[in-house]
């Protein structure tokens, strides 16, 4: 008589297991804010670019901003955040961004077997794709935007020439649909070529563009006479590349087009004037003079925060050995005078009188807030920056009336500093997004930054295709500053790094290794734990390596 | 009436400067000029107004305001004109297919590419920017003016030059489809095949539109359209006469072949590019009015064109062909003028005929020769000033003009003429290497890693 005992011990599990279950859901469920009404006070509101209370009071309430200005009751049931010495902004807009995107599943594809005729969706061709249908709210880089001030974004699906619609998004949620704040608000294309088959070439993608443009006019012309009258006309095929289009065609959906270089606006304007779709360029990065031209077309613009980096001399491994003082003298001046122009380009698009916006595709998150420092003292205001990352996106993306300033109505998304935000010493306190409240955890960062004493001898270990690598990172103080050397399997002559930096418990550094006779170069970004660090090293040749470091006991 | 209103109206704005283009007023003054349609006149001025040649004569006086440059000893001739190559745009071989009529690159013309001031320094002033030869039928090439300087890529483009086509034979795109891919064309059979069934499609694409554009105008139609193809549509205006075939060939039998293809089709514009063996079937293509341009000396890199000749310049001007030479190479773009006396050397041929091998004729093939080409009143003001004759080997460019503004001038070349300097990229180091092949398969690197397992 077994079984009794058995179908106890069965039902005893199950019991645990019921028991069990609601109370680990239990532990990770998150609570709701006490309040969904909060009160600053006494806080320097800087309402729009200009325009600024002295000592006021911002209230929230329901997700949305209640009232604003000096002398305003706070509702008992607020949550009163104490403003004083704090500086309050309406939440910044990125115009263009993959942040909270998850990129598609392309792996373990078949070759294409006839490279001139491929499947669209191979060929980068997907504009009926959704980016809602790849939201993720946990990504990382939502948090880190956010970190910083940026409330919205204008997302984006990865993808090649026509990844698919955009839509605007809080940057903060706890599932995709929370996320979206418009879906659908543009046709987002590039002019990235295809991977070995039709369009390869730049000169492919253009003419794809148009070819699809122009079937898609008919595609719906005649969709539209079937319609009206059925009986007697060959049924209208279905197409979901060409009905993507649609939305365009009537112009209802701008075309939002990630334009890097100058000849990449040439390029856009080029097809624009062809096919008279509304545009928007984003991620413009050399568009000095092409301004004018954008202006004319009556595009909408958003201007890349990625600026070139800046590098420390490169001591040994010239370029040229046989350049004399003078020449290399020239060709830095020469450098030099190209840097200021896309530092400032933003003042350029300023005087050019057309407004814009900034995204963050490309930038690091972490290059951001130093970018918009150099960004102004090129000569923008702070309060021409101010207007570019708040009232102008508000505009351009056509939510001036819920965003873009704090004003009674709009919606809850603001920003918390002390100091002013563009001040080099600023830190972000609050962030508002959609009503929803997030404190940033200084303290804790201040205590990891106080704990990092990078100085001493690393031992750095990679995992690389040809196997595990071991170097030796040796950091030094050199004057005020810190700096270091690198060497190992790889490199068995030490490299001196090209930069070093400590943002936070944030390591950076770079170098470059020379391999087979090619200059690699090497950029690390790691996190720094006490005496360990963990982080990816990102090689210009586009792969990516984990990294991990140990530091060495002092001998 | 309303039509002739509406055809000076065309004639008006089509002669316009582009919007915005620059040109310039200028007096060159005692010049040897070597005018190549009116012969060589010594003592000579050019009087240059708004970018067009004002008159050619003794002792002309410059309006104020106009640049005088004195060309005492100095030899003026007409800019020089490359019908074939590759450099000011971005992108050269759409390899993924053997018919690729659609693309065109005037779609990515770079204005910031430093060789066209390199070819400016050698006398160039127009180029025929081409598609590379990896597919049968190619993609539009663009006629370019090396207004170097102007940062518009739309500034570059010779507004009005006809449209012209890549097509090419033999052994490159039998090797990148056939090889590469297992698709048609594998032999020069193939190719043949891939431009009947393209012309005959387009045929039949061009009289499906023109049976809807019609049955259209009838009350109660409600058909639907042909689907619309970019490709056919191109291809079609071939057909049509409006697009200038180039065809890069190498042997006398597909040359034959393709002659024989545009007779069918009815096509007459065709320019052969490379031809290495034209020599052998020049008066079959004096006879259809085919042209071509050739190397002056230069063959052997690979099994197609192991045949060949110095004299075939010559040979086929001989034979009434219209001939040009061409370089197909930054830098070999930069002394076309010696490339030109070679014909001197291999066939004897005449000042103006080795000249024209680099002006009018290349002009003619590009059917730009009403405005570009020689040195006539009403004409581009396009102009090299040589010291020495241009034909000689101590001819040296020292001022080269487009539409009569100055684009290179020897006395005041900058070490560093880049217009655009990005500055997270190295400068490039210039290297002038021996070729091994010819660069119409540029672009394809890539392509060969996977389909040869080269590198």
């Amino acid at each position: 008589m077994k079984t009794p005992y058995v179908a106890a011990r069965l039902s005893l599990a199950l019991v645990w297991l019921l028991i069990a279950g609601p109370l680990l859901a239990q532990e990770e469920r998150e609570l709701l804010p006490v309040t969904g009404t909060y009160a600053i006070t006494h806080v320097t509101i800087i309402q729009s670019p200009g325009r600024i209370v002295d000592k006021g009071t911002v209230v929230i309430k329901d997700g949305l901003i209640k009232a604003v200005g000096k002398n305003i009751p706070v509702p008992p049931e607020a949550m009163v955040l104490k403003g004083d010495s704090l500086y309050v902004y309406a939440g910044f807009i990125d115009g263009l961004s993959h942040a909270g995107v998850n990129k598609p599943n392309n792996e373990n594809r078949d070759r294409v077997k006839d490279p001139g005729n491929p499947p669209p969706d191979r060929a980068g061709i997907t504009p009926q794709t959704d980016v809602r249908n790849f939201l993720n709210p946990a990504d990382k880089a939502v948090e880190e935007l956010r970190a910083i001030g940026f409330t919205t974004a204008h997302v984006v699906p990865h993808g090649g020439m026509l990844p698919g619609a955009g839509a605007l998004v809080w940057l903060g949620g706890r599932t995709a649909d929370d996320m979206v704040l418009q879906p659908q608000t543009s046709f987002f294309s590039t002019l990235a070529t295809a991977d070995r088959i039709y369009p390869v070439t730049v000169i492919g993608v253009m003419a794809k563009w148009r070819e699809l443009y122009r079937q898609a006019v008919q595609a719906k012309g005649y969709a539209t006479t079937y319609a009206s009258a059925r009986n007697g006309m060959k049924p209208a095929a279905t197409d979901r590349v060409l009905e993507a289009f649609y939305p365009v065609i009537d112009k209802k959906m701008p075309v939002l087009f990630q334009a890097e270089k100058a000849l990449d606006v040439h390029r856009v304007l080029d097809l624009q004037k062809g096919l008279g779709f509304p545009l928007v360029v984003a991620e413009v990065k050399e568009g000095w003079d092409v301004a004018p031209k954008l202006k004319a077309a009556n595009a909408k613009v958003f201007l890349s925060l990625q600026l070139p980096e800046e590098k420390k001399e490169e001591k040994k491994d010239e370029p040229l050995k046989s350049m004399s003082a003078q020449e290399k003298e020239a060709l830095d001046k020469r450098k030099t005078e190209f840097t200021a122009k896309y530092t400032g380009q933003a003042v350029a698009f300023q005087k050019a009188g057309v407004p814009f916006g900034f995204s963050a595709l490309q930038v690091k998150t972490g290059d951001i807030r130093g970018n918009l420092r150099k960004i102004i003292k090129a000569g923008l205001t702070e309060d021409q920056a101010l207007a570019a990352l708040t009232t102008t996106p508000a505009q351009l993306l056509g939510v001036s009336d819920m965003l873009g300033s704090v004003d009674a109505g709009k919606v809850a998304n603001l920003v918390v500093t002390r100091k002013p935000y563009f001040d080099e010493k600023s830190v972000v306190h609050y962030v508002f997004v959609n009503g929803i409240l997030y404190k940033m955890d200084l303290a804790a960062a201040k205590k990891e930054a106080a704990k990092v004493a990078l100085e001493g001898e690393w031992t750095v270990t990679s995992e690389t295709p040809q196997g595990k690598t071991e170097a030796l990172l040796t950091i030094k103080k050199e004057g005020a500053q810190l700096g270091g050397t690198v060497s190992g399997d790889f490199l068995p002559q030490p490299v001196t790094l090209t930069t070093l930096m400590l943002e936070g418990n944030v390591l950076k550094f770079s170098f470059t290794m020379n391999q087979d006779g090619r200059d690699i170069k090497v950029e690390v970004e790691a996190k720094v734990e006490g005496t360990t660090f963990k982080g990816e090293a990102t090689l210009d040749t586009g792969d990516k390596l984990p990294v991990q470091g140990q530091k060495k006991p002092k001998p | 009436m309303k039509r002739m209103i509406y055809y000076t109206l065309l004639v008006m704005v089509a002669t316009l400067p582009a919007l915005g283009q620059q040109t310039g007023n200028m007096l060159i003054r005692n010049a040897t000029v070597l005018t190549i349609t009116k012969g060589t006149q010594a003592n000579t001025d050019v009087l240059i107004k708004d970018g067009k040649i004002a008159q050619v004569g003794k002792n002309l006086t410059a309006p104020t305001g106009y640049a005088v440059h004195d060309a005492t000893g100095m030899f003026v001739m007409p800019g020089i004109i490359d019908a074939h190559s590759h450099q000011g745009i971005d992108a050269i071989n759409e390899w993924t297919a053997p018919v690729t009529a659609e693309v065109a690159v005037g779609d990515a013309i770079n204005p910031f590419d430093v060789s066209l001031y390199r070819a400016l320094a050698g006398g160039v002033t127009t180029i025929h920017a081409m598609h590379g030869s990896a597919n049968a039928i190619g993609g539009q090439c663009q006629t370019l003016k090396l207004r170097y300087g102007v940062m518009e890529p739309e500034a570059l483009r010779m507004q009005g030059a006809p449209r012209t086509i890549k097509f090419a034979l033999g052994e490159n795109p039998t090797r990148v489809h056939g090889g590469g891919n297992n698709i048609v064309p594998r032999t020069r059979m193939g190719v043949e095949f891939v431009m009947r069934e393209a012309f005959s499609k387009a045929r039949a694409y061009a009289a499906a539109w023109d049976t809807y554009q019609k049955a259209k105008t009838q009350k109660g139609f409600r058909g639907a359209p042909p689907e619309y193809s970019y490709r056919l549509e191109t291809l079609a205006e071939i057909l049509k006469g409006n697009i200038i075939i180039h065809c890069h060939s190498y042997r006398a039998d597909e040359i034959y072949m393709m002659l024989q293809v545009c007779k069918d089709f009815g096509i007459k514009k065709i320019v052969f590019q490379h031809v290495n063996e034209g020599f052998k079937v020049a008066p079959e293509l004096a006879a259809q009015g085919a042209m071509a341009s050739v190397f002056a000396d230069w063959w052997a890199y690979k099994f197609e064109v192991y045949y060949s000749t110095a004299y075939n310049a010559a040979i086929l001007t001989r034979n009434g062909v219209t001939t040009s030479i061409n370089s197909d190479d930054p830098e070999l773009m930069r002394h076309l003028y010696h490339e030109a006396a070679k014909t001197q050397k291999y066939g004897a041929l005449s000042d103006d005929e080795a000249l024209a091998l680099i002006t009018l004729n290349p002009a003619k093939q590009l059917g730009i020769d009403q405005r570009v080409g020689s040195i006539e009143v009403g004409k581009d003001a396009d102009l090299v000033i040589f010291q020495n004759h241009p034909l000689s080997v101590y001819g040296v460019p020292q001022v080269t003009i487009v539409d009569g503004v100055v684009r290179f001038d020897r006395a005041k070349d900058a070490d560093d003429v880049r217009l655009a300097v990005d500055p997270n990229e190295p400068v490039e180091a210039v290297e002038l290497e021996q070729r091994d092949h010819d660069s119409c398969l540029e672009g394809l690197d890539d392509a060969f890693d996977t389909i040869f397992g080269l590198n």
